[in-house]
């Protein structure tokens, strides 16, 4: 008993703060339907949520010093896999839904170990043609894909645990959890990935590519690794979408997908491996859909791509909204920070 | 078997033979100097010895395994660290953090361990920090252990170098230079600290044009001009040739 009392005694109770302010957003975020059914709000949240995992995809792979812009190429083939394996092929939902993020992510294996070997630009741009290849294939293969007609897809069953009756037909609630639950599973596969020794090699990469290597870091590996982990999550957040959306067309994960990924993780935050790309992506997602609403026609990729440079101006270093927070808390206790004085050298003894 | 070896090693860049037809042998636990005028090689070789460049000729072998065939990261792994005459590091990373990045190879727990935080790999994460620490504080880092690079001076930002190679537990150390830029104190603190490293056992190749600090803590030199090897053997008597006075300073003309 006195023990399990000890580990108290050594947690870091003043540094506590901050962590339970974070997680107010996190209860807030589970018991948000039980306050609210409405179907904007929900609908907002899960769209928001499916574009975050993405982007934190995006930001693994940045991670490592690659540039992916195929992010929405896997979330295809993701809801591509599920349409067809329940739809076309009739096989229960939830073993296609798990196959979703398992083809995405061999594919993204496969294609990894080719294309991370040219690393830099070259990579980027091959990602970038991925996306429109894997939707011209989307468009052509029309005995699988049914084409630009595109797919219908159906729900998952009923679920009925006990006093559980859950049908994700009703309304939007299910799928909000759904999302939720990947949301938090992707944050904390990679928020640990990042805490830990693998997360530490993996910006090795990026700080210099050459002296990590001279340190024995294998680049490939690591490249592949985390390209692979961000296209299964994305092929699951892409499933989530074709169901959500109960229609997949070639049409939905395109050229401008790939591009506004790289925007919320950009706006987010690049050096934040969850949060940033979360809150990224929910202003960016609700910035579009009012945007939309504007009546000249162009005129919301326009401004889109202006806020995302305003950002770049205004937070310095490839920051983003995400570090705005420490800068607040930084204000409230009116720590000095040690870190940037120019000119300063070591004083010879 | 040598331990390490190199033999008959060319390094072509397009007609230009940056290495040519260079041959020797490395004996464990020796201090090795390379010498030579600017543009002779030295860096290339050492460039090449850490797989960063494929050989256009010859082999490179330690021991017994050919290594002019395998990746820097897999020559790492076997015990060959260099460091950078232009003196990379990591930026925007604290002392202790670019240690820890560069420590990887000290681990032997698998990945998927480092994930999970097993208590295998918190406990050798925790003996890790302690080499890491350790070895901060060997070479004079350690009052800036929580800080940015750019905050050390240009001594000891080479300093830093130095321990970033040693952080990847090297059986055999390529030191690039490390004296370039330094006065006479930090250049004596480099030499106290190569002798160190030299008794626990690790064997040094060292790349020095300063000759107070290779007469000091060479056992071996290998004079190097336009790639090609032109001496080998005891510090003093290789500086008193003729072929090496040449090559650095030229023949009298009449």
């Amino acid at each position: 008993m006195n023990v399990w009392l000890n580990r108290f005694r050594t947690y870091d109770w003043r540094n506590m703060w901050p962590k339970v302010v974070a997680a107010v957003p996190v209860i807030i975020f589970l018991l948000i339907p039980v306050f609210t059914q409405g179907e904007i709000v929900l609908n907002m949240l899960i769209l928001s949520g499916i574009w975050a995992v993405a982007a934190m995809g995006f930001t693994l792979i940045l991670r490592t010093g690659q540039f992916s812009l195929g992010q929405a190429a896997f979330m295809a083939i993701g809801g591509y896999t599920c349409a067809i394996l329940t739809v076309v092929l009739g096989w229960p939902w939830w073993w296609g839904f798990l196959l979703s993020g398992i083809v995405s992510g061999l594919i993204a294996m496969l294609i990894g170990s080719v294309v991370l070997r040219v690393g830099g630009i070259y990579f980027s741009i091959i990602t970038l043609s991925l996306t429109e290849v894997i939707r011209i294939i989307a468009q052509q293969w029309e005995s699988v894909t049914h084409g630009s007609r595109g797919l219908i897809t159906t729900p998952p069953p009923n679920i009925d645990l006990g006093p559980l009756h859950i049908n994700f037909m009703a309304n939007s609630v299910p799928f909000y959890y759904l999302t939720l639950i990947l949301v938090a599973v992707t944050g904390l596969v990679f928020w640990q990935i990042g805490k830990t020794r693998m997360g530490g090699t993996f910006y090795a990469m990026l700080a210099n590519q050459t002296l990590a290597e001279h340190e024995g870091i294998h680049l490939m590996r690591y490249r592949v690794i985390a390209f692979t982990l961000a296209g299964v999550f994305a092929g699951f957040a892409g499933a989530i979408y074709a169901n959500y959306l109960t229609v997949i067309s070639p049409l939905i994960f395109g050229l401008w997908q790939s591009i506004q990924i790289m925007m919320m993780s950009i706006v987010g935050g690049m050096s934040s491996l969850v949060a940033g790309p979360i809150i990224g992506s929910t202003v960016l997602y609700i910035l579009g859909i009012q945007l939309s609403r504007l009546p000249i026609y162009g005129i919301s990729q326009l401004l889109y791509g202006a806020v995302v440079v305003l950002v770049l101006i205004f937070l310095p270093k490839g920051t983003g909204l995400i570090d705005l927070w420490p800068r607040i808390w930084r204000k409230i206790y009116r720590e000095v920070e040690d870190y940037e004085i120019p000119g300063e050298t070591r004083q010879e003894d | 078997m040598a331990f390490l070896e190199l033999d008959d090693v060319t390094k072509l860049f397009g007609k230009l033979a940056a290495v040519e037809d260079v041959s020797f042998n490395v004996d464990q636990g020796e201090v090795l100097g390379i010498v030579g005028p600017n543009g002779s090689g030295k860096t290339t070789l050492i460039n090449l010895i850490s797989g960063y460049y494929k050989p256009t000729r010859g082999t490179i072998s330690f021991m017994g395994k050919k290594i002019s065939v395998l990746r820097p990261d897999e020559i790492a792994k076997l015990g060959l660290v260099r460091t950078f005459q232009s003196n990379v590091l990591y930026e925007k990373t604290t002392l202790v953090q670019s240690m820890l990045m560069s420590s990887r190879l000290q681990y032997k727990t698998s990945d998927i361990e480092s994930f999970m935080e097993t208590k295998k790999y918190k406990d050798e994460h925790e003996g890790v920090v302690g080499n890491v620490l350790q070895t901060l504080q060997l070479l004079d880092l350690f009052n800036e252990t929580f800080r940015p690079a750019s905050v050390l001076s240009h001594g000891y930002q080479r300093m830093l170098g130095i321990a970033l190679a040693l952080a990847a537990n090297p059986k055999v150390l390529l030191l690039d230079e490390p004296t370039t830029g330094m006065n006479y104190e930090e250049a004596q603190f480099v030499v106290e600290n190569i002798k160190k490293i030299n008794e626990q056992g690790i064997t040094v190749l060292l790349i020095e044009h300063n000759m107070k600090v290779l007469l000091d803590v060479a056992t071996r030199v290998i004079v190097l001009s336009f790639g090609s090897k032109i001496a080998d053997g005891n510090p003093h008597e290789m500086m008193n040739k003729p072929e090496v006075i040449e090559a650095y300073l030229g023949t009298e003309t009449v």
